[in-house]
């Protein structure tokens, strides 16, 4: 705790801010007004005593708004009992990571009358809540630890008298929280008349100052203070969304979208930066009796080539001379951490302790501290990331030009909707941005029940015989041939009323194409494989085995080919992207094998019309094919003694047992792993971790990319915890989750996950509740407060939610595959996506406009309150935006955006640029 | 007699042909674990030898029935109904793909098998040298009653005569 503490201030009304130690001598304090709170603690559970008081207040104002509300509002009190919504967030302040806790555009306006607002919006709340409070009692939401307990039984003493008058009207209420009920109007039903309050109430994070004073007169300040000593724990009060008769506007919510944990850096400035690297928590605990009782998982995320922002990018470093230096026995590379000494010439290697010799190009003198003098011009020695410029040692062959092979399907279906046109104007606009000019490689093929091949060299009045080499051809050579045929690629296929696919035959070929070379295979498919090898049947229309143990044969390839072609594919470096447009069923679930074990990825547009879903796609395959990509890439993330990554997972091929084989990789990809350690006990008091990333780049340089990390190891089991970094276990969870789809049935997968958080954070509190008598709330750690929330997110989530009407068959395995691949910051978004109000940005006249963009920027909780009829929102999960026009949006602003038919079909509109600048401003978002 | 004696020997060779079938995968899987062999060759090599060590087993529990060896039936029956099922199941080849997270479960599985195919080899072993041990004592008691046969016979034929 102490660690945890040193950003908050220290109040000196309480003393239970300090540690736990002092716990006990708060509560004494509070016990002398005890006496009062004994009375009414009759009312409340005994158990739960501290979280009770705090509710009261907004209890009362739920069930006998009128009265009561005039009641509490008058003096101070009343506005405390909002705190206590706010509390878990007003934790944050105090806490190191208190910047990220709050989101600031919301919650700021509250904050600075925090008291009051709360008020009003409860009194407006509608009865009905009531009968969730009952409930109240059995939600084990922990308030704060124990110290909050105790203090709040004070604070409940003062509002007896209101409580009583209250429980008289509802006796089920038992549960001091009456309150929450009020606001816990559950997202369905949510009350029109809130939405405009609700945004502001939500974050009330009650500034910590004000509790102190408060303290002593009132109840709720009491626990308020209390939490933040939880806070300095890092432990919240929070109701578990299971809990109906909690409020959901005091949930957390990850509005700032995802949080990394900051302390990790900190701690090892050394480190390379948390968007390559990031452990599930940066506190490796120490023995594996300690490890059992972290039940979530162990692990880490990594994203080899996440984009840097503008002046971080990775050092290159080049070694002519020396060779990579590396440690003789475990061949980790040279790192921050290693350790020079017996005057330089030698090197210890920090992840196996053996000392190596420094070679004589390298070395450097060291400096009184045992540094190196030459430090500042060596970056392998100060950054975490470097990458290496990597000799002929590291070749099988020379480095492969960077290769784009498309697969085109042109049946019928594919002429119908658009989509040829779309790919080939598409792919004719990037063919100046394919990276790796001037050594790119490009070739196409095409099929239906026959396969065409396009001989890309020869001017076509020459003959020819179609020759392998004429199929694959360096783009900068032959660029007008690929021109050509990509303009009149979509004229070709225009009458051909071919229903058949190929596909399996195709791929054969175009495999065999590209065998020479590798590179990436981009396939667009649009209708399910029937003809020749790898052909499909359809499957999933069979509603009984739904729900069954066969149910998830449904989500696995159904014909060997595919995996035995994938593994081929990848043993010749070819990647392949899997672009899907059916309505009708396609087995995503076979097809996207090939993309799942050869690192690409699948992109579904289930009925794809090219007018709706045309500029979705244009972006997606443009972004495809210029981002900057790696290829014939092998990864292997080394880690010190004692501990050691046993699974994998995301879209990969294991080459060997820790050697992920990633033909063509790219900053849209993560991959995921798990830690397990193998002695029963831990000695050294830092373990390190290094991901090599041994590519080659588009422009022909062979090149390994390396991040190093340290983590500190520990004996604690709330360390732990506090160390937690919510977006990496929600991400492995997920990759879990849907793995887990694979071999067993949706709600199992669910299930397990669900009890995986629950034992976390029971355990957690067993960690607590024995000192502090938390009664019947739920607590957790400041850094797993939106766990729970991205656990449900995850739930619910296209690839795991409901059941088989919940999403079509293809859907699923889609989005699973897409999910296995996403970097933590995308997922999150993904599971919880941001929520925009425009409309009041839209109408204000331009040069203000832009200077508040910004404040407009601001996400809104996801609750159904938060939409405002009358508004106009934008939804947005990273992968597709949908904009939500209420139902009494003002005319002027639906006419300007979406011409003047606009009343006709909302779900087809196509936002064009109207001209005007409304809408102009609206796409510049 | 003779039948029996070739039957073990027969019973021999195949149990010795299936224990070299495991103990080859089980290289191969440990080579593929030791880096000594990529997922692609050992997966051919293993696939390639299933079928085959499937179809050996299923013989000899077969021929242990069909000559009504009641104990050498049920002793390996337990492996060929697991066959079985795994045949069924189109789960008896490797999958390359993920072959490094099945890893542990395929080695056990076939330590398991290697090792009931091992005492199968101590009894088949045993059976066959009582099998030739009792032929040679039945050569001998041919001769032996042979001896007797003769005399009995002798002595009938004799006593019938005085009668």
């Amino acid at each position: 705790m102490g660690t945890e503490n040193p950003g908050r201030p220290s109040f000196p009304m309480r003393p239970s801010s300090t540690p736990f130690a002092s716990a006990p001598p708060t509560v004494r304090p509070f016990s002398s007004s005890g006496p009062l709170a004994g009375s009414e603690s009759s009312n409340f559970r005994p158990t739960s005593p501290g979280a009770p008081p705090t509710m009261t207040p907004f209890s009362a104002a739920g069930p006998s708004p009128p009265a009561r509300f005039s009641d509490p509002s008058v003096p101070s009190p009343p506005i405390k009992p909002v705190p206590p919504f706010g509390m878990p967030y007003h934790q944050f302040p105090t806490h190191p990571f208190p910047s990220a806790a709050q989101i600031p555009p919301n919650r700021a306006p509250p904050v600075g009358q925090p008291p009051f607002q709360p008020p009003a919006t409860q009194v407006s709340v509608p009865p009905p809540s009531f009968r969730q409070q009952t409930q109240v009692p059995l939600v084990p939401m922990g308030s704060p630890p124990q110290n909050a307990n105790f203090p709040l039984p004070s604070m409940n003493v003062p509002q007896p008298p209101s409580d009583s008058s209250l429980s008289g009207p509802r006796p089920n209420f038992q549960p001091p929280f009456p309150g929450y009920p009020n606001k816990q109007p559950a997202v369905s039903q949510a009350p029109p008349p809130f939405p405009a309050q609700q945004g502001s109430f939500m974050p009330p994070p009650a500034p910590p100052s004000p509790f102190p004073s408060q303290q002593g007169s009132y109840g709720p300040p009491p626990r308020q203070s209390l939490t933040e000593d939880f806070s300095s724990l890092s432990v919240a009060s929070v109701p578990g969304s299971i809990d109906p008769a909690f409020d959901h506007r005091t949930l957390p919510r990850p509005l700032d979208g995802d949080e990394v944990p900051s302390s990790f850096l900190e701690m090892y400035p050394m480190n390379c930066d948390p968007r390559y690297l990031r452990l599930t928590t940066s506190a490796i605990p120490n023995s594996q009796s300690l490890l059992s009782r972290w039940h979530l998982p162990l692990g880490a995320v990594v994203c080899p080539l996440a984009e840097a922002p503008e002046g971080e990018e990775v050092p290159v470093i080049n070694f002519t001379s020396t060779g990579i230096i590396r440690c003789r026995r475990c061949r980790t590379y040279v790192n921050p951490y290693v350790t020079f000494t017996d005057a330089g010439r030698k090197w210890r290697c920090n992840i196996c302790s053996l000392l190596n010799d420094v070679p004589g190009e390298y070395f450097a003198n060291l400096d009184a501290t045992g540094r190196r003098i030459d430090l500042d011009q060596r970056p392998e020695l100060i950054k975490g990331s470097v990458e290496f410029v990597a000799p002929t040692e590291y070749m099988v062959r020379p480095p492969m030009p960077p290769l784009y092979f498309f697969l085109i399907d042109v049946s019928i279906s594919a002429v119908r909707s658009g989509m040829i046109e779309v790919v080939a104007q598409t792919i004719r606009s990037c063919l100046d941005e394919l990276p790796g000019f001037p050594r790119t490689q490009i070739g196409f093929i095409t099929y239906d029940s026959t396969i065409h091949f396009y001989n890309m060299k020869a001017n076509l009045d020459d003959i020819f015989v179609p020759l392998p080499d004429d199929l694959l051809v360096n783009l900068s050579e032959s660029r007008n041939v690929v021109e050509t045929f990509l303009d009149s690629l979509p004229s070709m296929f225009q009458d051909n009323v071919n229903v058949e696919s190929a596909f399996g035959p195709a791929l054969k070929a175009a495999f065999m194409v590209m065998s020479q070379l590798g590179g990436k295979l981009l396939i667009f498919q649009n209708s399910l494989p029937s003809l020749g090898v790898g052909r499909l049947k359809l499957r999933g229309d069979d509603l009984r085995v739904y729900g069954t143990d066969k149910e998830h044969i449904l989500r696995l390839p159904e014909d060997p080919f595919y995996k035995q072609m994938a593994a081929d594919l990848t043993k010749y470096q070819i990647g392949i992207n899997i672009y899907a447009f059916s309505d009708k069923y396609t087995d995503i679930a076979s097809l996207g094998t090939l993309a799942k074990y050869t690192g690409g990825q699948v992109y579904y547009y289930p009925s794809f019309q090219s007018g709706i879903h045309g500029e979705k796609l244009r972006h997606e395959l443009a972004r495809d094919l210029t981002r900057e990509t790696a290829w014939e890439a092998v990864m292997r993330i080394r880690c010190g003694k004692g501990i050691r990554f046993t699974t994998y997972h995301g879209n990969f091929m294991l080459r060997s047992t820790d050697l992920l084989a990633l033909p063509a990789v790219d900053c849209d990809k993560a991959y995921a792993m798990q830690l397990s350690l193998e002695e029963t006990l831990l000695t050294t008091q830092t373990v390190y971790f290094q991901v090599a990333l041994l590519y080659t780049a588009s422009c022909g340089e062979r090149r390994i990319r390396v991040h190093t990390a340290a983590a500190p190891v520990v004996t604690d089991l709330g360390e732990m915890y506090r160390q937690a970094d919510t977006g990496a276990i929600v991400s492995l969870f997920c990759r879990l989750a849907i793995e887990r789809t694979l071999t067993s049935k949706l709600e199992d997968a669910r299930n397990s996950l669900q009890l995986r958080i629950v034992k976390a954070l029971r355990e957690y509190r067993n960690l607590y509740a024995v000192q502090h008598r938390l009664g019947t709330r739920m607590i957790y750690p400041e850094s797993l407060k939106f766990l729970c929330l991205y656990g449900l997110a995850l739930s619910k989530s296209v690839p795991l939610k409901g059941g088989y009407a919940d999403a079509q068959l293809d859907e699923r395995c889609a989005a699973g595959f897409t999910m296995m691949a996403l970097p933590v910051k995308k997922l999150l978004k993904l599971l919880y996506p941001s929520l925009i109000r425009i409309d009041e940005y839209l109408l204000k006249p331009s040069a203000e406009a832009d200077d508040d963009f910004k404040n407009i920027m601001k996400r809104l909780p996801l609750v159904a309150e938060c939409l405002d009829s009358r508004g106009l929102y934008i939804y947005d999960d990273g992968f597709r935006f949908v904009i939500w026009f209420g139902r009494m949006l003002s005319p002027d602003i639906a006419k300007n955006l979406l011409g003047s038919d606009f009343a006709a079909e909302l779900s087809r509109v196509i936002l064009t640029e109207q001209d005007n600048e409304m809408s102009r401003r609206l796409m510049k978002i | 007699m003779a039948w029996d004696l070739i039957f073990w020997v027969l019973c021999f060779f195949i149990n010795i042909a299936l224990l070299a079938s495991s103990f080859y995968q089980l290289l191969s899987l440990s080579d593929l674990e030791a880096d000594h062999l990529n997922p692609f060759e050992a997966t051919t090599r293993i696939n390639s030898i299933v079928l085959p060590d499937f179809l050996l087993q299923a013989f000899l529990c077969l021929s242990f029935l069909l000559t009504w060896h009641w104990f050498m039936f049920l002793f390996t029956l337990p492996i060929t109904a697991y066959h079985l099922m795994l045949y069924l199941n189109r789960k008896h080849l490797l999958d390359v793909t993920e072959i490094f997270r099945d890893l542990n479960t395929e080695k056990k599985y076939r330590f398991v098998k290697l090792a009931v195919y091992l005492l199968l080899f101590t009894v088949v072993l045993f059976r066959l040298v009582i099998s030739a041990s009792t032929l040679y004592t039945m050569k001998s008691m041919f001769i032996h009653i042979d001896f007797w046969g003769s005399t009995v016979g002798g002595i009938c034929k004799l006593v019938i005569r005085i009668f």
